[in-house]
């Protein structure tokens, strides 16, 4: 494991948090982020935005939705 | 933000089309070898990934039979999460709950398409944006937006230096403290690319390459409209802190 310094943790860590592909090393990048606390701090705020989007976003469909998708998909069927 | 979708857009539009449009009668192939796998049967599971089971109806008389009681009880409980997208994407409660029955009906027509044990998630998130840009998008007073992939970061505007390496952490302690009704406004305020890109990541959780395939884009065009999408919510978020002295009012850099 060798710390890949900030320049690539940061270009690279979005990829790192979502567990995608990325160009540096997922180890080295968590070596980095160990020893630098700016950077630990970007993850945090990265991290914090996804989960306050998820969290925001949440919906419940109305419940006439459920029953009209049912209805309409009876008829549809009832049609063949 | 107003974009110029310039000379690109008609050529864009119309690929982006295309390639949607075969979205609702694709791989007959996987289906035929879906049907060879000889799975045992199952009870009806939660998650859609451990179904194995056969599509052949007929060699599988004690499965549901009926195409619909297998649609309702595997798609349906996906509504919750279809409508939500869909809010975010027409941006009213009518529109959505209508491009959501729109999507459960065409789903349904291609059910015999759909190969079980694949990712019926994503394929219903297919269905629903491909719905939205052939339908909603057309109508709604809001045109086309064309490709803004090509505008450079600054005409973008960029948090890269919004903010100081010692507030970030106050940064991420204002963002977890937002109201959900401005991070609602804030993504919904961002370019539509973007948006739905930072949707699928964000709040579905799809891989990279799940969104390439639901957005028709390659998977680098993913990660730019993600990443160039988030640092603008950020920017947005920030400027609203900063307005309500949420955070110390300091180090926002000038451009």
């Amino acid at each position: 494991m060798t710390d890949c310094g900030c320049e690539k943790a940061r270009r690279d860590l979005e990829e790192y948090l979502r567990h995608e592909v990325c160009k540096t090393k997922q180890s080295d990048i968590a070596e980095h982020l160990e020893h630098c606390a700016g950077c630990r701090d970007e993850a945090l705020v990265a991290r914090t935005l996804t989960e306050v989007l998820a969290r925001a976003c949440k919906e419940s469909a109305p419940e006439e939705l459920r029953d009209q998708v049912l209805a309409k998909l009876r008829a549809v069927q009832a049609a063949h | 933000m107003r974009v110029d979708t310039g000379r690109k857009t008609l050529t864009e539009r119309s690929r982006m089309f295309a390639t949607l449009e075969r979205l609702d009668h694709e791989t007959p192939l996987l289906a035929e070898r879906a049907a060879q796998v000889s799975g045992g049967l199952q009870e009806p599971a939660v998650d859609w990934r451990v179904m194995s089971d056969s599509t052949d109806q007929a060699l599988q008389p004690d499965q549901a039979q009926d195409p619909r009681a297998q649609f309702e009880e595997q798609a349906l409980p996906f509504m919750d999460q279809l409508y939500a997208a869909a809010m975010r994407m027409t941006r009213n409660p009518a529109d959505a709950a209508d491009l959501v029955q729109e999507t459960f009906v065409k789903a349904f027509a291609s059910w015999r398409t759909f190969t079980q044990g694949t990712n019926l998630k994503a394929w219903l998130y297919r269905i629903l944006t491909n719905t939205y840009i052939n339908t909603y998008r057309k109508k709604q007073r809001e045109p086309y937006q064309g490709t803004i992939d090509d505008l450079e970061d600054w005409q973008l505007g960029g948090a890269e230096s919004t903010t100081a390496t010692s507030t970030r952490s106050a940064e991420a302690e204002a963002i977890d403290h937002m109201p959900a009704s401005v991070v609602k406004d804030a993504l919904q305020s961002i370019p539509e690319d973007f948006r739905l890109a930072v949707y699928l990541a964000d709040v579905e959780g799809f891989a990279y390459q799940e969104i390439a395939d639901i957005m028709k884009t390659p998977i680098g065009t993913v990660m730019s409209r993600l990443h160039r999408g988030r640092r603008m919510l950020r920017e947005l978020l920030a400027d609203y802190a900063k307005e309500r002295g949420i955070t110390p009012a300091a180090t926002r850099s000038t451009k």
